[in-house]
């Protein structure tokens, strides 16, 4: 039985329990034996990319000595926080230092939802159920420094009864960019307006993402917008089982 | 020996010499050229496409050809590149019959400007790209392709080279390469294409055989 | 321009008061040019191949960029050309005038060149009594306009024909039609005159090939050869960075330049000066004068990861596709380069005060690093230069803003210590009900209002590790 650890992102922490519940529940339901390290915090990507690595050296610190404790991989619903922990942990620490060598270790066993269940699991039907129009937003950390090109959608293509349409302008930014909304708010809103218009165009009712700062910003957005589309996390989606009435 | 910007760049290197620190990186391989008659018809193509006019032409054809251009563009002033080759196909001769004025094309600059049409050969020709090659020279000079508002290029198919590598293989020792590609162009305002901002708004091109 | 002198770049400031019809223009000009360039390297299978070619070729130059800018000064003397090395703007402004005063020049023509509004040439020129006129069509423009450029290959399309008309109207004294081709033949004709009586020529190049100090222009109109053969005096200013080995290295970047810029496969005109004319016959100049602009580059080159912002080939590729160039339009950048590439060359030229706001202005989403056709790793480029703001580096004491560098210390600390973490996670969701409604959280105080002036938050709710907790227990308790 493969073992797993939760990653449950501070995001996720802060703002999106069902959605953690629901990954819990799916990658169980999948024959994993999951276990979750109480001690993580935030991987450290606001601090990071905004310039501050001296900074973020101890909040990684945090996060490796608690995943450390098992060996299994570690799983977490976001492209970004784990391109972090993949892409640039070890280069927070000098090469030859044990704490370089627990980065490289972490790192190699770290993994985003999509990409462990696809490429790992070797799964694409979960067995949910959505029958609704369904449109995708492509997040930028997950696409180009994760590289996940097909994952999602494959796994969108197995849901049972949804109706799948082209997103314009799929890979554009959305404006989220972590501490860009808060740094430059009207640019980030203007981006936003973007994407949330070609959502609304696309006639889909729900809009999903890989990435809880995405849908933090999208959704808000539409709602700001007046708009009745859901905005979903793909692990909700997945978890679907809205049979046909 | 050296000035403060190369002495700024060597120790910004950490470089105490010279010698390069290794060789330029290997170039793509360059394009093999399907035929003659392939390429020609690629070449006027891609002039097509670029807005331009090109024709294949046989050297009996020039006469009626250069008669309708100077009827339809009202050509009243051209000046023409003196080499041996449109000497012998008797441009300025059929010109001159036409009642056009000939400049020389070495004259001043204010009087080349007034001239309506410009006619040049060309020294390479790009297939990929439609793309003409012009040297400069007391025979070739630059300002006949560049200031009457017509250009007319009167071409050979030997002058067609594979691509760029070839062309510049022969022609990088020279002091003086210009790639025409399409009449004059901008679409700086509103983002509307103009022809002939500054350099020619027509470029004819007669491909001939020798 | 340089460093300590530079005013300060406000981009936050700037971006909040772009009027939105210049986000709407630029947007038409780069949706043109991202299908133009789509199409273009659907053309050629050998696209990605051609890319890390070019970047290895220009990695390479700009490691050996004193060997080459040598073998160029040596071959540009060779071919009777004159060089002059200009260590810094006011150096090259300084030459200019120079050359200009010892030949009595009262007109100068000049082609496109960013090189030259990098060093604010033309007023220097204004300044001593001689006209400078731009004559690339979109310069023309916004030197009438006094304005800068809104975009690096188009710089007047933020102007409507409308308003082109009214401003020709007003300077050119005459009844303008607000034809786009009608404007262009106004433009021609005005300018043609100053073409053939212009005493000095000054262009930019886009090149300069070492092999046999060949400079390279690449240029669609016209004015590029008008400013370079009329006149008999041609004075090109070229950063240093500009330089490639030779001829078969030219190939690899004519080959993604104006692809990568507008779509085309090549500009409509490329020329290879190497030195004056050598008869009076063919046109051209009799002198010929390289001004070889170093303003900060060769600093540049210490940094290994900054320095690639010198194998900048100026296309545009990065602007075209950004969302937040896109948004905002080039004057938000301050400089004379904008889009992603003015976001790590201006903190890098003018320093990281001056410039500080820059690195930050972008998502990281890293769309400019798929379209560059020298691969230059933008984003990576940009948190390297937000390091050098937030915390100092080798080349600068950090610039950032005390509240922020605050902020920093408090979100070090609190996800460091994850008792801190925790026990704030567990306080948060007290204040929902102040500013809960439908669902959302909105009104919130600095600094969530940052957040909730643009769309609400969702509401603090961290239950998962009390829901975790519980399971855990049940199941020790009740094993399955």
């Amino acid at each position: 039985m493969p073992k797993a650890q939760l990653f449950i992102t501070c995001l996720g922490d802060q703002f999106y329990t069902s959605t953690l519940q629901n990954m819990t529940h799916l990658l169980e339901r999948l024959g994993v034996e999951l276990t979750f390290p109480p001690e993580q915090t935030c991987c450290g990507q606001p601090l990071f990319n905004n310039g501050f690595e001296d900074k973020t050296r101890p909040v990684a610190l945090n996060f490796m000595h608690a995943f450390a404790k098992s060996d299994a991989p570690i799983i977490g619903p976001s492209g970004s926080c784990v391109s972090m922990v993949k892409h640039h942990y070890p280069s927070l620490f000098r090469e030859g230092t044990p704490e370089h060598a627990l980065a490289v270790d972490i790192a190699s066993r770290t993994f985003e939802f999509t990409e462990y269940l696809v490429n790992v699991l070797k799964v694409t039907d979960v067995g949910a159920v959505y029958p609704h129009k369904v449109t995708y937003h492509a997040s930028c950390h997950y696409l180009r420094e994760m590289g996940l090109k097909t994952e999602a959608k494959a796994l969108l293509n197995n849901i049972k009864n949804l109706e799948f349409v082209q997103l314009n302008e799929e890979e554009t930014c959305c404006g989220f960019g972590g501490a860009f909304t808060v740094t430059y708010p009207e640019v980030s809103r203007s981006m936003m307006e973007n994407k949330v218009k070609h959502i609304i165009a696309s006639g889909a009712d729900t809009v999903v993402t890989c990435e809880p700062g995405c849908l933090m910003n999208v959704a808000g957005g539409l709602h700001k917008a007046g708009s009745k589309i859901r905005a979903m996390h793909i692990v909700d989606l997945l978890s679907s089982k809205e049979e046909l009435v | 020996m050296t000035n403060p910007v190369i002495e700024n760049i060597r120790r910004s290197l950490g470089r105490t010499d010279l010698t390069p620190l290794s060789l330029r990186p290997a170039i793509y391989e360059p394009r093999h050229p399907e035929s003659v008659d392939s390429e020609i018809a690629r070449f006027l193509d891609e002039i097509k496409k670029l807005s331009g006019v090109g024709q294949e032409l046989s050297p009996s054809d020039i006469d009626s050809s250069l008669k309708t251009l100077v009827a339809e563009q009202n050509i009243r002033k051209a000046t023409v590149w003196e080499t041996p080759h449109l000497k012998q196909l008797g441009i300025t001769e059929i010109l001159n019959s036409l009642g056009v004025d000939l400049v020389s094309p070495n004259a001043d600059k204010h009087e080349v400007a007034l001239c309506d049409l410009g006619i040049t050969e060309a020294d390479y020709l790009l297939a990929e790209t439609g793309t003409l090659v012009l040297k400069s020279s007391t025979e070739k000079p630059r300002a006949v392709s560049l200031l009457p508002r017509i250009h007319l290029a009167i071409v050979r198919p030997e002058m067609l080279r594979a691509d760029m590598h070839q062309v510049f293989a022969e022609a990088k020792d020279g002091n003086y390469l210009v790639f025409i590609t399409g009449p004059s162009r901008t679409a700086d305002i509103e983002l509307t294409v103009t022809l002939g901002v500054h350099g020619p708004k027509n470029l004819h091109v007669w491909m001939t055989d020798t | 321009m340089s460093q300590d002198t530079h005013p300060y770049i406000g981009f936050e400031e700037y971006s909040e008061h772009v009027p939105p019809s210049i986000p709407l223009a630029v947007q038409q000009a780069t949706s043109r040019f991202v299908g133009g360039r789509a199409a273009r390297v659907a053309e050629l299978p050998q696209w990605e191949q051609l890319r890390q070619i070019g970047s290895d070729i220009r990695q390479h130059t700009i490691e050996n960029m004193d060997v080459y800018l040598t073998l160029l000064e040596e071959k540009v003397v060779a071919a009777g050309g004159h060089v002059h090395w200009a260590e810094t703007a006011e150096d090259a402004r300084r030459i200019v005038l120079q050359i200009a005063k010892e030949n009595n020049v009262k007109n100068v023509v000049k082609s496109k060149s960013m090189a030259t509004e990098e060093i604010e040439l033309n007023h220097a020129l204004e300044a001593a009594g001689i006209e400078a006129l731009e004559t690339d069509l979109g310069e023309y423009i916004i030197q009438l306009a006094g304005t800068g450029p809104s975009h690096i290959i188009v710089p007047a399309v933020h102007l409507k024909k409308e308003e082109i008309a009214a401003l020709f109207s007003e300077k050119l004294d005459i009844d303008a039609p607000t034809d786009p081709i009608e404007l262009a033949r106004i433009a021609r004709e005005v300018l043609r005159e100053k073409f053939l009586n212009a005493e000095m020529g000054i262009s930019g190049g886009n090149f300069l090939i070492a092999e046999t100090g060949t400079l390279v222009m690449v240029t669609n109109e016209g004015n590029g050869r008008m400013c370079t053969t009329m006149p008999d005096l041609h004075v090109a200013v070229v950063g240093i960075d500009k330089v490639v080995p030779d001829w078969e290295s030219l190939t690899v970047f004519l080959k993604l330049l104006a692809r990568s810029a507008t779509g085309q496969k090549l500009s409509t005109y490329t020329q290879f000066i190497t030195g004056p004319r050598r008869a009076e016959g063919e046109f051209g100049p009799k002198e010929f004068h390289l001004v070889l602009l170093d303003n900060g580059r060769s600093k540049i080159l210490k940094d290994p990861i900054g320095r690639d912002v010198l194998k900048c080939i100026r296309c545009g590729a990065c602007a075209n596709v950004c969302p937040v160039y896109k948004n905002v339009g080039g004057f938000a950048y301050g400089s004379f380069i904008s889009g992603p590439i003015g976001a790590i060359l201006s903190p890098q030229m003018l320093g990281t005060q001056a410039a500080r706001e820059l690195p930050y202005a972008s998502t990281l989403c890293g769309a400019c690093a798929d379209v560059c056709p020298v691969k230059i790793p933008i984003p990576t480029i940009l948190r390297h230069l937000r390091r050098r703001v937030a915390e100092g580096d080798a080349f600068a004491i950090p610039t950032i803003s005390t509240p922020i560098r605050a902020t920093a210390n408090l979100a070090s600390l609190a996800l460091a210590q994850n008792w801190i973490y925790r026990l704030g996670a567990r306080l948060l969701p007290i204040i929902n009900p102040f500013f809960r409604k439908n669902n959302w959280l909105s009104n919130m105080p600095y600094p969530l209002n940052r957040w909730t002036k643009v769309r609400p938050l969702p509401p603090f709710g961290a239950r998962f590790r009390k829901w975790w907790n519980v399971r855990s227990t049940k199941e020790t308790e009740s094993p399955r």
